[in-house]
C-alpha cells in the first residue's frame, strides 16, 4: 500500500465500518440509501448502499500496512506499519477518554529502520502484535511486540532518544517480544488458527517458513517463489494461499513440501488475494491495473491427503464496478459474498458476488437449485383443476400406472386407460383400431384370395391406387329433385369410408348405424353433417330435433333445423345468398360446414375441406365422397403434409404406420415429447421399415430409459415383453451363462444341445418346479456345481420354501413365479461368492457383508441400484 | 548456515572522474529507473580516486565504452551468507565480523581473492565465476550451499573435485597495507524505494557534483576529510554510505536511521592500488576484527579497500 494506491479494511465487529487507508485513514460508515443515516454527503456505493465519511487520520504518514485489532474492546484501534519500520497504534472516531487512550500513540521502533511490510494481530493473544519488516544485516525481519508492555527510560541512553525523534518518550517500546527471521525480508506472515503460537512466515530468500514461539529455533519450511500475501483459509486452518508475481499457490499444512496447486497465471502481477470470510472455499484474486476481481471456488478442490487428482476449480472473473480500475477490495465480515472495492482515485463500490446456480431435475417432474444458502424446489401443482396443463412426462407416468397401451385387443380402450381426455389420442387410437381391423380382415382374405394388401398403409396410399371410378348424381333423399352434386364411388374409395368409421364393411354404403352410433354418443351436429352428406336433408333435420330435445340440449339446434328445411338449389335465392354469409357467423363447426355444402358450387368444397375444425376423418370420408379422381390424391397430399406438419395425431388416418406415420410422430414428439404414445403406437407398425427406424428405436429406448428412471421396472419389463411381442427381433439374446468351473461348458447351453437325453433347462432348478428331478453336477464333466454360500446344497438344488411364509396366505402364480426367481444362480461380481438368489435376497435384508465367513465383501452396496425399490407394483 | 549463490554475473568497473559526465545518462537510469532497464544489481562507490562500479551484465551494456572506463577482466559472482536458524541471540556480530572466521578467512587460506560489498541490508563477498568450483569446495563442509537458478533456490552440489587443489596455507596473517583513517564520520543507511524520486536530484547531485573539483577534494584531504559515497540498488534494496555531514542534506524521515543512530568510523586500506590478483586482503582486516568481536562494514573498491568500524576502535 503506497501513497497512491488506496487499500481497504473492514471492521471486524461493526458490519457497518470500514477504513480507506493511502495517505491518511478514513473511516466510512456503509448504510442503505435514504435512510435518515445517511445524510447529505453520503457517497452512493451502489444502488441500495451508501457510506458516510465518519473521521480521518492523518497522524500516521508513510503507511505501509494497517491491522485492525481484532477483538471489541478497544474498537477501532489499528496499527500501522511505517515506511520506517516504526509500528504505530492509532485510532479513529473515538472520543479521547475511551479505552484505548493509553494505546493511541503508542510506537514500537526496530532497532534498524527499513520498511515495515505487513502486520498482523494474534487472533488469541491480542496482545501480540507481528510485523514483518524488510531486511537488514544485523537484525531480525519478524518482530512481535506486546503493545501492553511499558517502555523503561533506563534502558535507552537518552542521547540515542533524540535521534529516534521521540520527546514522549513513555509512549516508545524498542524492544520486542520475540524475534525471528535474521539476515532476511519478511514480504507477509500470518498466525496460524489451528494454534495461536504459531506464525507462518514468508521471507526473502524465497521461503515460507512456519516458527513456533515456544521453541523458536526450529522451524518448518519450504522453498518457493510465492512468498507474498500469505493468508489462511477461514475454513480450513490447513490451506493457506500465498502468491508471487502472476500466480497463485495454494498449500496445505499437512503436507508442506510443495504447492498442492497452482491456480492459472494471470499475465499482471497481483496485488491482492483473499480468502471469502463467509463462503467455504471461495478466493478472490485482483491483479494490477485490472477491473476484474477472479474468483476461484475450490469449495470441491480434493484434499491432498491420498488424493492425487486434478482438482475442480471453478474460476470466473466479476466486474464490480464496471470499467474503471480497481486499486483493492475487501469482503465484508459477516454478509455473504459482499465486498466494497475501492478504485484508485478513492471511488468506492459496495458489491455482492451474485453465487453459481446448480440446478438438479427429478426424474419425475420437480426441478431443485441452490443458491447460495438457499435451496429451492419446483414442482408442478398436483392440485385437480389446475389451471395449467400437466407436464407431459407426469401425463406419461400417470399413463403408465394406468397401463395406457398394454390393451392389445382393443386398442381404442388405450385412450381411455390414458384418461380419456386427448382428443388427439382418441383420433389415434380409434384410427389403430380400424387398421387392425381391416388389417386383420385383410390376413384371412389373404389366406383365401391374393389380393395385394394395402391396408396399413393408410388412406393417402389406398387413393393414390383408385380405379374404376364411378360417378353418379344421386337425389335428395325423399325427394326427386336430381342434385347437380356427383359422387363418386370406387371400391377403395369404399374401403377409406370404412376406415373412417362412415360406413361398415360390406358392399352397400350405409351410414346409418354411424348416425346411430353418433346420436347415442351425443354428437348431433356431427351426425346431422355427415347425414347431410349422404344428401339426406331429413334425416339430418330429424337429428337435429332429436338434439334440441335430448336432455341438455341445445335449442338452437331447432333454429339451425329451421333454417336447413328452408334448402334450395335456386342459385340466386335468398336463403342461398343469406346463408352463405350468415353460415360464417356459426360457432360450430359442422353447422358452418353443412351450409358451406349447400351454398357451395358444385365440385368446389374448399370451404368444407379446408374447416379445420372438423376431424379429419370426416374431411377426408367427404373428400372420398365428393371429390374427383384429379382432386381427391391432391387434396389428401395437401392435408397429410398439413398434418406431418403440424404433427396431428389425425392424420395417421392418412400415413397409416409408413414412413409418413413416422414424420408425423416425429413432428408429434418434437411438439410434446410423448415417447411413450409414439413407443405404443409405432410397434404395431409391424413392417420392419417402421420398427427398424432409427427414429422409432430412439422413441422405444427413451421411453424405457424413462421407466427407469421413474424406476417402473416391472412395467419396464411389461414393455419389453410387449415389444418382444410385436417385435420378435427385439427380444434380447441371452447375455449370462452359467458354466461350469471345471470344464468351462455352459450349463445351461450343454442341456439343450443334449436334448435327446431328456434333460430339459427346468431341471436346473432355474426355471423347474421343485417336485422335478434335480441335477446338481454339471451336465459336461460330472463334476458337482458350487454350493449356496448359504444353505450350503449345490446349486441345481431347489429353494425349500421358507418356514416362516407357509402360513400367510400368498396368491398361487405370484408365490410360483417367485419361486423360480429364488432358484436362480446369483453371486458377486467382485467377491464371487453367491447361491441361490432366494437366499442371497434375504441374507441381505439384514447384512450388509458377504455371507462367506472372513468375506468382507459388501456385495449389496456394490450394487449401486440393488438398495433402490421399485416405485411400481406388480 | 546457507551460504546463497546469487544468479547475477557481476562485472566489476571503474570510472576516472574526468570521465564521469559521459556516464551519467546510463548511471541515472541504472540508480534511479530501475523499470526501464532489466539490471538487478547496481552498486556505485564514490572515493577520491575514481568511481566504482559493480553492476550485472544487463546493467553494464547501459554504460558506454570509453578510455575513461576500466574494467576488471572477470565475471563476479556474488554469495550472500543466511542465518538458516531464527535463533535469537540477541548480541550477534554483525557484518563482515559475523562471516570472517567462516568465509573470508577460508576463502584466503584458500589463494582465492574476494571483493567485498557490504550495504545496509546484508554483505556480498564477490568472487570470479572461475574460482567457484573451488569456493564451494571450501565451503561445502561449513555451509548449505544453495543456488538461485531463474528465481528458484535449489540446493548446489559440489562437483566432488578434491584433488588437484593447493593445500591451504595456514599461515598467520600480518596486515602488509598501510591503513588511513580519515577524519569525517559515516553513515550506512537506506531509503524507501518510494521516496526514492523525491529526493533523486539530491542524490544526483551528491553523486556526481557535490565532489567538486580537484581543489575542493585536495581541501578536504587536507583537513582529513575523504571524500567517500556509496549507493547501491540490488534487487530493489537501496543502500547508502555517506558522511555525517552529507546526512545533513536530507530531509527528515527520508534516510532510515536506526534507533541508536550509529556513526562509523572508516579505515582504508592500502597506500598503492591494490589490484585484484592479491587474496587475503580482508582477512587481514576481518579477523581481528572478528576476533575482538567488533562490527565492521567493508565496501572494496577498483583501488583500495574500506572498512567501517565502529566509533573508537583503534586497529
Amino acid at each position: 500500500m503506497s501513497g497512491s494506491k488506496p487499500d481497504i479494511l473492514w471492521s471486524p465487529h461493526h458490519a457497518d465500518r470500514y477504513v480507506i487507508c493511502d495517505s491518511e485513514l478514513s473511516l466510512y460508515r456503509i448504510g442503505a440509501v435514504g435512510t435518515s443515516e445517511a445524510k447529505a454527503g453520503a457517497l452512493p456505493l451502489s444502488q441500495e448502499t451508501a457510506a458516510t465519511l465518519l473521521a480521518i487520520n492523518s497522524d500516521t504518514p508513510y503507511m505501509k500496512c494497517v491491522a485492525w485489532y481484532p477483538k471489541h474492546e478497544p474498537e477501532c484501534l489499528l496499527a500501522v506499519g511505517q515506511a520506517n519500520g516504526r509500528v504505530v497504534l492509532t485510532s479513529l472516531g473515538q472520543s479521547h477518554n475511551s479505552k484505548c487512550k493509553e494505546l493511541v500513540g503508542k510506537e514500537f521502533v526496530p532497532k534498524h529502520a527499513r520498511q515495515c511490510n505487513t502486520l498482523a494481530w494474534n487472533p488469541v493473544d491480542s496482545n501480540w502484535l507481528a510485523a514483518g519488516l524488510d531486511k537488514h544485516r544485523a537484525d531480525f525481519s519478524v518482530l512481535i511486540w506486546d503493545i501492553s508492555s511499558k517502555y523503561s527510560p533506563e534502558a535507552v541512553p537518552a542521547e540515542k532518544l533524540r535521534l529516534s525523534g521521540d520527546a514522549d518518550s513513555g509512549m516508545v517500546v524498542t524492544k520486542p517480544l520475540y524475534e525471528l527471521g535474521q539476515n532476511d525480508a519478511c514480504l507477509s506472515l500470518c498466525w496460524l488458527p489451528r494454534d495461536h503460537q504459531k506464525l507462518l512466515l514468508a521471507g526473502m530468500h524465497r521461503n515460507l517458513a512456519i516458527f513456533d514461539l515456544r521453541n523458536t529455533s526450529q522451524k518448518t519450511f519450504v522453498n518457493t517463489k510465492a512468498i507474498q500475501g500469505v493468508t489462511v483459509d477461514p475454513y480450513f486452518p490447513d490451506r493457506v494461499a500465498s502468491f508471487f508475481e502472476g500466480q497463485v499457490a495454494i498449500w496445505d499444512l499437512r503436507r508442506f513440501e510443495k504447492p498442492v496447486f497452482t491456480l492459472t497465471e494471470q499475465p499482471k502481477p497481483l496485488t491482492k488475494v483473499a480468502w471469502c470470510p463467509t463462503r467455504m472455499g471461495l478466493l478472490a484474486t485482483l491483479t494490477r491495473d485490472s477491473n476484474v476481481i477472479r474468483l476461484y471456488d475450490m469449495q470441491h478442490a480434493p484434499t491432498p491427503i491420498g488424493d492425487e487428482t486434478e482438482p475442480t476449480i471453478i474460476e470466473r472473473g466479476v466486474q464490480p464496478c464496471s470499467e474503471s480500475v480497481i486499486s483493492s477490495f475487501a469482503w465484508h465480515p459477516s454478509t455473504q459474498n459482499r465486498m466494497v472495492v475501492v478504485s484508485p482515485n478513492r471511488a468506492m463500490c459496495d458489491f455482492t458476488v451474485f453465487e453459481r446456480i446448480s440446478l438438479a431435475w427429478s426424474s419425475t417432474t420437480s426441478l431443485m437449485w441452490a443458491c447460495g444458502r438457499h435451496l429451492y424446489e419446483c414442482t408442478e401443482e398436483s392440485g385437480e383443476g389446475g389451471a395449467a396443463e400437466k407436464d407431459i412426462a407426469t401425463k406419461m407416468r400417470e399413463r403408465a400406472q394406468s397401463r395406457y397401451g398394454h390393451d392389445t385387443v382393443q386398442l381404442w380402450r388405450n385412450h381411455l386407460l390414458a384418461g380419456g381426455n386427448d382428443p388427439h389420442l382418441r383420433s389415434l387410437w380409434y384410427t389403430l383400431e380400424s387398421l387392425m381391423q381391416q388389417y386383420t380382415e385383410d390376413l384371412e382374405q389373404r389366406q383365401q384370395g391374393n389380393k395385394q394388401s394395402l391396408i396399413y398403409a393408410g388412406i393417402k396410399n389406398i387413393v393414390k391406387s383408385s380405379s374404376g371410378t364411378t360417378e353418379t348424381r344421386r337425389c335428395w333423399k325423399g325427394s326427386d329433385r336430381p342434385t347437380d352434386v356427383a359422387q363418386y364411388h370406387s371400391e377403395e374409395r369404399s374401403l377409406a369410408l370404412q376406415l373412417c368409421g362412415w360406413i361398415s364393411r360390406g358392399p352397400e354404403i350405409d351410414v346409418e348405424p354411424f348416425l346411430r352410433s353418433l346420436e347415442q354418443e351425443g354428437e348431433w351436429e356431427r351426425a346431422a353433417s355427415v347425414a347431410l352428406f349422404n344428401l339426406d336433408i331429413r334425416r339430418a333435420i330429424q337429428i337435429l330435433n332429436k338434439g334440441a330435445s335430448a336432455e341438455k340440449g341445445d335449442l338452437n339446434l331447432n333454429v339451425v333445423a329451421m333454417a336447413l328445411s328452408g334448402y334450395t338449389d335456386e342459385k340466386s335465392s335468398l336463403w342461398r345468398e343469406m346463408c352463405s354469409s350468415l353460415r360464417l357467423q356459426l360457432k360450430k363447426p359442422y353447422l358452418c360446414v353443412m351450409f358451406a355444402f349447400l351454398t357451395s358450387e358444385p365440385g368446389s368444397y374448399d370451404a368444407v375441406l379446408y374447416e379445420s375444425r372438423v376431424a379429419v376423418r370426416d374431411r377426408v370420408a367427404f373428400a372420398c365422397m365428393f371429390l374427383n379422381d384429379n382432386q381427391l390424391p391432391r387434396y389428401i397430399d395437401k392435408l397429410t403434409n398439413d398434418m406431418k406438419e403440424a404433427g396431428n395425431l389425425e392424420g395417421v388416418l392418412l400415413t397409416g404406420l409408413t414412413k409418413d406415420g413416422v414424420d408425423l410422430m416425429e413432428s408429434y414428439v418434437d411438439r410434446t415429447g410423448d415417447v411413450q404414445t409414439a413407443s405404443f403406437c409405432m410397434l404395431r407398425g409391424s413392417t420392419a421399415e417402421v420398427v427398424k427406424d432409427p427414429r422409432v428405436q430412439c422413441w422405444i429406448e427413451n421411453y424405457r430409459n424413462l421407466l427407469d428412471a421413474w424406476r417402473f421396472w416391472h412395467k419396464r419389463a411389461e414393455f419389453d415383453i410387449h415389444r418382444s411381442k410385436l417385435d420378435p427381433s427385439s427380444k434380447p439374446l441371452a447375455q449370462v451363462f452359467v458354466s461350469c468351473n471345471f470344464c468351462g461348458k455352459s450349463i445351461s447351453f450343454s442341456c439343450s444341445a443334449m436334448p435327446h437325453q431328456g434333460r430339459g433347462f427346468s431341471q436346473y432348478g432355474v426355471s423347474g418346479s421343485p417336485t422335478k428331478s434335480k441335477v446338481t453336477s454339471c451336465p459336461g464333466c460330472r463334476k458337482p456345481l458350487p454350493r449356496c454360500a448359504l444353505c450350503l446344497m449345490n446349486m441345481g438344488t431347489p429353494v425349500s420354501s421358507c418356514p416362516g411364509k407357509s402360513d400367510e396366505k400368498v396368491d398361487l402364480p405370484r408365490d410360483k413365479k417367485l419361486a423360480q426367481f429364488n432358484n436362480w444362480f446369483t453371486w458377486c461380481h467382485n467377491c464371487r461368492h453367491g447361491g441361490h438368489a432366494g437366499h442371497m435376497l434375504s441374507w441381505f435384508r439384514d447384512h450388509s457383508e458377504c455371507p462367506v465367513s472372513a468375506c468382507t465383501c459388501k456385495c449389496m452396496q456394490l450394487d449401486t441400484t440393488g438398495k433402490l425399490q421399485p416405485s411400481d407394483y406388480v | 548456515m546457507e551460504l546463497h549463490i546469487l544468479e547475477h554475473s557481476l562485472k566489476v568497473a571503474s570510472i576516472a572522474k574526468e570521465g564521469i559526465q559521459i556516464c551519467t545518462h546510463g548511471l541515472i537510469k541504472l540508480a534511479f529507473l530501475p523499470s526501464k532497464t532489466r539490471c538487478k544489481f547496481f552498486s556505485l562507490t564514490e572515493t577520491p580516486e575514481d568511481y566504482t562500479i559493480i553492476v550485472d551484465e544487463d546493467g553494464f551494456k547501459e554504460l558506454p565504452q570509453s578510455e575513461y572506463l576500466s574494467v576488471a577482466d572477470a565475471t563476479w559472482l556474488a554469495l550472500n551468507v543466511v542465518s538458516g536458524g531464527g535463533s535469537a541471540t540477541s548480541s550477534q556480530p554483525i557484518g563482515v565480523t559475523k562471516i570472517a572466521k567462516s568465509v573470508i578467512a577460508p576463502l584466503a587460506d584458500h589463494n582465492i581473492s574476494v571483493f567485498m560489498l557490504s550495504t545496509y541490508q546484508t554483505d556480498f563477498i564477490l568472487v570470479r565465476e572461475r574460482d567457484l568450483p573451488m569456493v564451494m569446495h571450501t565451503l561445502s563442509s561449513e555451509f548449505t550451499l544453495l543456488r538461485v537458478v531463474n528465481g528458484e533456490t535449489v540446493a548446489a552440489n559440489c562437483s566432488g573435485v578434491t584433488n588437484g587443489f593447493v593445500k591451504p596455507k595456514l599461515v598467520p596473517r600480518p596486515i602488509i597495507h598501510p591503513l588511513s583513517s580519515p577524519s569525517n564520520m559515516f553513515c550506512v543507511t537506506s531509503l524507501d524505494p518510494d521516496t526514492l524520486p523525491s529526493v533523486a536530484t539530491l542524490l544526483m547531485d551528491v553523486m556526481f557534483y557535490s565532489g567538486g573539483g580537484k581543489e575542493a577534494g585536495a581541501q578536504n584531504e587536507d583537513s582529513g576529510h575523504i571524500r567517500f559515497f556509496s549507493f547501491s540498488l540490488i534487487e530493489g534494496y537501496i543502500s547508502l554510505v555517506m558522511d555525517e555531514q552529507t546526512t545533513r542534506r536530507f530531509p527528515n524521515n527520508v534516510l532510515f536511521t536506526s534507533a541508536s543512530g550509529e556513526l562509523w568510523k572508516m579505515v582504508r586500506i592500502g597506500g598503492q592500488p591494490l589490484g585484484f590478483d592479491e587474496c587475503g586482503i580482508v582477512a587481514q582486516i576481518s579477523e581481528p576484527l572478528a576476533t575482538a568481536d567488533i562490527p565492521a562494514y567493508y565496501i572494496s573498491t577498483f583501488k583500495f579497500d574500506h572498512a567501517l568500524v565502529t566509533l573508537g576502535v583503534a586497529v
